[in-house]
């Protein structure tokens, strides 16, 4: 039975992940941070009795800026894997924030490989790496395309990638990036434009919200769904050799075709809604991200399994209920079909 | 007020702020320089202009002592000189190395965005960034690939650099310099190392030289030189980046050789390599194409690799003469 470990386990991947591992008969250890108050609530549905149901999760104290906490928690717990998702990653925040997340995505990212290190067990590290460090090279991006920082949180990302490869390559650590394009589901943050937007109508409808406030419409995403993309860096990890991969559908759409798909779905219009505030424009613009995922097909077998347009009904449904409306539907029927069996969570629809 | 030139550096206590402090006070800057406190006082390298720069207490980690250091010097412009330089080592201490060599950078910029952005801003990026580079030689294009924790933390210097500059509009510029050294460099760095060993070798003070892989191959120029086109960098009309270099590589071995025979030595008598000296993901080959720099900025290195080599083993052969002299 083997053993994960998993930083920013409170996180949307994090709590996927840990369903999806559990469903493989994992051990899996969370770290969580200290908080007065609760920071779970992604996770509680699987915290919960875990005598009853026999789930092996534990949660323990700790952050990323605390190198002995860390190497406590690895050499105490011996993972046979580490998902390193823990991050400051919020990109329009990082420019408000630059030295916090240089300390916590950047240094927090050596501070475990220097605690793996040390603690001399043979165990598997996977590193959240992100399409942001991309910037405005051009698309479609794969694992050979340069890096570009336009922002505090893609020159962190940038820091962490290349400390992960040189500890593999100087240390013969197995350690891997996932080079993930952005990801979304019903347990994305809610200052995430995707959710902030899906979260928007429904509270819209729900009487309780007049109007959205969004910045550039224009910029473009290769948007995929989450749970999908958890079980890539659990294949990366399955490997013999430590590889990067860009994990991504080769899609990409603007944040307007987004609000169209959202409010269409919904069946209103969106220009009736939306209206622009320069306070979430970032000083410096990633246009355009588009993944070429096809080393990840060819060597992990994996691709998407829920396109762009089954995305936004998933989000749009699960939105609606939580804000205690009747959704269309057809988000449900979408999982129900696709299969995410692994995750259980009844409020978040999949 | 206005007319006069006020610069602060950090890392003046070192090989390169100290040639870049002397050059400015020759340019009439009003020079400030960030120093740590340490119970043993550093600054052999700025003796000699000490009661002409007035020192700042501060340090990298500290956000608020960067910002009091900007408000006292109130400078025109800053070159971002300090971090823990020393490849090896950042194997050791990785995480200091991040906290020095990365977010240092980003606390500097952050301090100088809220005081006054209109302050022009240098970062001693490294050629070190390029490390396991694709094409020989590197230019601002080639693509980066560090080798060590020190490099990856100097990419990120570069990147976080590169994104105020177009984030903000702010004078930022990177300068991806290649090795350069001179009499005044660290002695756990090569040329020096080779020029002080060959020096005590030749007053008969010891008898081997023990280095690492000698088929290493680095661009070697002097620092005096590379200062000064920091310098240029800054006043330049639009902020750019800037690989400085002297275009030509040589190895550990062309090193070893030159340095021996300028003091009628057979070099094979000295040597012994030492394994520990071979570092983790080495890099073998490194040399930058300086072309940008001599086109735009017309700066062209004055001290040949040879020359180099002489006027540190000259500059050494004197300071042991004199230090024994005094027992």
């Amino acid at each position: 039975m083997k053993k994960a470990l998993i930083t920013g386990i409170t996180g949307q991947d994090g709590s996927y992940l840990a369903e999806f591992l559990l469903s493989k008969g994992y051990e899996v250890h969370g770290m969580i941070r200290r908080a007065s108050t609760f920071n779970t609530s992604r996770i509680d549905h699987i915290y919960r009795d875990p005598h009853i149901r026999g789930v092996k999760l534990y949660l323990h104290y700790g952050d990323l800026s605390d190198s002995g906490q860390l190497t406590n928690l690895i050499y105490n717990i011996k993972p046979d894997e580490i998902y390193h998702l823990g991050a400051q990653s919020h990109v329009r925040v990082s420019f408000d924030i630059p030295e916090y997340t240089g300390d916590i995505t950047g240094l927090g990212t050596t501070r475990i490989l220097e605690a793996v290190r040390r603690s001399g067990i043979k165990c598997k590290f996977y590193q959240a790496s992100s399409s942001e460090m991309y910037g405005d090279a051009p698309a479609p991006q794969n694992e050979d395309t340069p890096f570009r920082a336009r922002s505090p949180y893609a020159a962190a990302k940038i820091y962490a990638y290349w400390m992960v490869r040189n500890y593999r390559e100087g240390y013969n650590i197995f350690a891997c990036n996932g080079i993930l394009f952005n990801h979304e589901s019903s347990r994305r943050g809610e200052t995430f434009v995707t959710r902030k937007i899906t979260r928007g109508i429904a509270l819209i409808i729900a009487g309780k919200d007049k109007k959205l406030y969004l910045g550039n419409l224009e910029a473009k995403r290769d948007w995929g769904y989450a749970p999908d993309y958890v079980e890539a860096m659990w294949m990366m990890l399955q490997q013999d050799k430590p590889c990067d991969y860009v994990i991504g559908t080769g899609e990409t759409h603007s944040v307007k075709e987004f609000l169209e798909e959202v409010f269409n779905y919904a069946g209103l219009d969106w220009k009736e809604y939306v209206e622009i505030d320069s306070r979430y424009f970032r000083p410096t613009e990633v246009e355009l991200l588009l993944a070429d995922a096809s080393k990840a097909k060819r060597e992990l077998g994996w691709s998407p399994r829920i396109t762009f347009k089954e995305l936004v009904k998933i989000m749009v449904d699960s939105d609606m209920e939580l804000a205690g409306l009747d959704s269309p539907g057809e988000g449900k029927k979408i999982l129900k079909k696709k299969g995410i069996g692994w995750t259980q969570n009844h409020l978040t629809v999949g | 007020m206005s007319q006069e030139k006020r610069v602060l550096i950090t890392g003046i206590t070192g090989q390169d702020g100290s040639y870049l402090a002397e050059l400015l006070l020759s340019k009439d800057y009003e020079v400030f320089g960030l120093v740590r406190r340490t119970s043993i006082l550093n600054f052999e390298r700025i003796k000699h202009i000490q009661d002409r720069i007035k020192l700042i207490s501060g340090d990298l980690l500290d956000q608020n002592s960067l910002i009091n250091a900007i408000k006292e010097s109130n400078p025109n412009e800053i070159y971002n000189l300090a971090s823990n330089f020393f490849t090896t080592a950042s194997w050791k201490q990785p995480v200091f190395t991040g906290e020095i060599t990365a977010l240092g950078v980003a606390r500097v910029l952050e301090a100088i965005r809220t005081i006054n952005s209109g302050i022009k801003f240098f970062e001693a990026s490294s050629s070190e960034i390029f490390g396991k580079a694709g094409n020989v030689p590197q230019t601002e294009k080639t693509q980066f690939y560090p080798r060590n924790p020190y490099g990856v933390a100097k990419l990120y210097g570069h990147w976080i650099t590169v994104n105020y500059r177009e984030s903000y509009n702010m004078f930022c510029c990177s300068g991806i310099l290649f090795n350069h050294e001179s009499p005044r460099g660290g002695l756990e760095f090569v040329v020096r190392k080779v020029a002080n060993t060959v020096a005590k070798i030749k007053l008969g003070l010891c008898n081997e030289l023990r280095l690492g892989n000698l088929d290493v191959k680095r661009d070697w120029g002097f620092a005096g030189d590379y200062v000064r086109a920091m310098w240029l960098m800054l006043q330049q009309d639009k902020p750019e980046d800037y690989v400085i270099s002297t275009g030509i590589p040589h190895s550990v071995r062309d090193l070893v050789k030159i340095a021996f025979d300028y003091v009628n030595l057979n070099w094979k008598n000295y040597i012994a390599v030492n394994p520990k000296f071979v570092r983790p993901a080495e890099v073998k080959i490194l040399f930058g194409d300086p072309s940008k720099a001599k086109k735009k900025l017309a700066w062209k290195p004055e001290i040949n690799f040879e020359e180099l080599i002489k006027m540190m083993i000259d500059a050494d052969l004197e300071k042991i003469k004199n230090d024994y002299k005094n027992i």
